[in-house]
């Protein structure tokens, strides 16, 4: 990813607008993009799904491969989450080996599903110690408007939702659906003008500073964190994200369950 | 190819195993302005192929050794997204998509007007995030739509279509099942307001007469999906 020259205009208007308690796209503080979830759009994918969050635009893909369980855990299946940003999705981005922005995108999105522990790994043993189901969950950005983080996290647990475990193709019995005992639903914000924003655009994180992500399970259990980028934040800070989190997560589930 | 002439693939009919005639084309939609940070994008589906083109410039060429001082340089990758295929596919290039990447941009360098831009570059991201039969095709025909969506000038658009062989019948646009299964597959690159062409693949087995067949049903196919492509970019249906 090449770094971005920020203008110091585009801080200074931030900050401007953050006093006066409006944001760059007219949106309240804690007002999330316009928000359009299709499931099961990727026909050679067992489960996807597509998440549009205002300019910003990802597909989501579940594949499966059988995998040997690891040594130390002989009756479990396995979860792999990977992101891609390639040089479709904005002009910053671009081609080569996974970048660090890449991977922590993919590895924190991994970690709020993995650690809700929906996916039950030990029911994707197939045989102990030598055949399990390997659930590969593959996050690809089409169109980076800003906090892909979401949007990506949002599009991974739907594809999940709908995914079939392709048994038949693998001649070990008959397709099922994959079951999910959670939903886990993140919300990230950023600080944008001196204070935390929820769901920012583009420009947004160009002039913005550090960001904040959290992973919520069914009962507010908390999953993941993450805090990416310089700056500093302070614990009423926190409370107050945690506190719209909390809300937030539970309309957002309430969308992917209506899916 | 796979050449397997024992497995039927035409009816007693004259039908495919899809039900399509000797020259009917698959499905194909066109949609313009779907990758709304980009300059120009395109969204080609066609049969259960999906391809996603966004082109961004002309902009700055870097490093400067890619630089040409009289004309722009075109950054051409085709790439398959890891579910686009049956069995995933591993993220990262390939020797077949390198391949696929240098015809591309040697086929399109052929129609932009390149001198219009000196020292700079236009990069066009072909992304096949649903793949069945001829994603080279519908990756360089969505990639014209998505220059012409970008505004860049060019001579003509390209046209990309296949045709091939099963059970000795020449057909136009194969299928999964035919692609796997035929006997030839001959890819091409038309400029539809002239007839010329600027990409040409052929691998498998055709007698001058079949060849010449397959040459005509990939010009007239042409046409047809020209249409649609102009008319996406009117902002109608291209269904």
């Amino acid at each position: 990813m090449t770094i971005p020259l920020v203008p110091k205009l585009l801080r200074a208007h931030l900050r401007e607008l953050a006093i006066n308690e409006s944001r760059i796209d007219g949106r309240q503080r804690w007002e999330g993009r316009e928000l359009d979830v299709e499931s099961g759009v990727l026909p050679r994918a067992e489960g996807s799904a597509r998440v549009r969050m205002g300019d910003t635009i990802v597909f989501a893909g579940a594949k499966f491969q059988i995998m040997q369980p690891y040594s130390d855990r002989p009756n479990q299946g396995g979860l792999m989450c990977s992101a891609e940003v390639r040089p479709v999705a904005g002009r910053h981005w671009e081609a080569g080996p996974p970048s660090p922005e890449s991977i922590e995108l993919g590895r924190v999105v991994d970690r709020g599903i993995r650690e809700s522990g929906c996916i039950d790994v030990d029911s994707l043993c197939i045989i102990p110690g030598e055949k399990a189901w390997q659930v590969i969950l593959d996050l690809f950005a089409i169109s980076d408007d800003g906090n892909l983080f979401d949007a990506f996290a949002l599009a991974g647990i739907v594809a999940l939702r709908n995914a079939i475990v392709p048994a038949e193709r693998f001649d070990i019995g008959e397709d099922y659906p994959l079951e999910l005992s959670k939903t886990p639903i993140m919300c990230s914000y950023h600080k944008v003008g001196g204070r935390f924003v929820y769901d920012a655009c583009g420009r947004e994180e160009l002039g913005g500073d550090e960001r904040i992500h959290i992973t919520l399970g069914d009962d507010d259990h908390v999953h993941s964190l993450q805090k990416g980028l310089k700056g500093i934040f302070s614990p009423n800070e926190f409370t107050e994200i945690m506190g719209h989190a909390q809300d937030r997560t539970k309309e957002l589930r309430k969308i992917v369950d209506s899916l | 190819m796979g050449g397997y002439g024992d497995v039927q693939m035409i009816d007693e009919n004259g039908l495919r195993v899809d039900g399509r005639g000797p020259s009917d084309l698959r499905e194909i939609s066109i949609e313009t302005g779907v990758v709304p940070v980009a300059d120009g994008s395109c969204r080609m589906k066609w049969g259960t192929n999906e391809a996603i083109v966004a082109v961004y410039g002309p902009m700055e060429a870097h490093p400067r050794k890619i630089q040409r001082q009289d004309r722009a340089v075109l950054d051409v990758a085709y790439n398959m997204a890891p579910f686009s295929t049956t069995d995933r596919m591993r993220p990262g290039f390939n020797r077949r998509s390198r391949e696929i990447s240098k015809v591309t941009k040697d086929a399109l360098e052929s129609v932009v007007l390149l001198e219009l831009y000196p020292r700079s570059k236009i990069r066009i991201s072909i992304e096949i995030v649903s793949a069945e039969a001829g994603t080279r095709c519908v990756g360089l025909t969505a990639a014209s739509v998505a220059l012409a969506d970008a505004g860049i000038p060019m001579t003509d658009m390209v046209v990309s279509v296949a045709s091939g062989k099963v059970n000795d019948v020449v057909i136009c646009d194969l299928n999964k099942e035919e692609d796997n299964y035929g006997e030839a597959d001959l890819p091409m690159g038309i400029l539809p307001n002239s007839g010329e062409l600027v990409f040409l693949q052929m691998d498998g087995d055709l007698s001058q007469e079949e060849f010449n067949q397959a040459w005509q049903l990939n010009m007239d196919a042409a046409q047809a999906i020209h249409e649609k492509m102009v008319e996406s970019l009117k902002g109608g249906d291209s269904q």
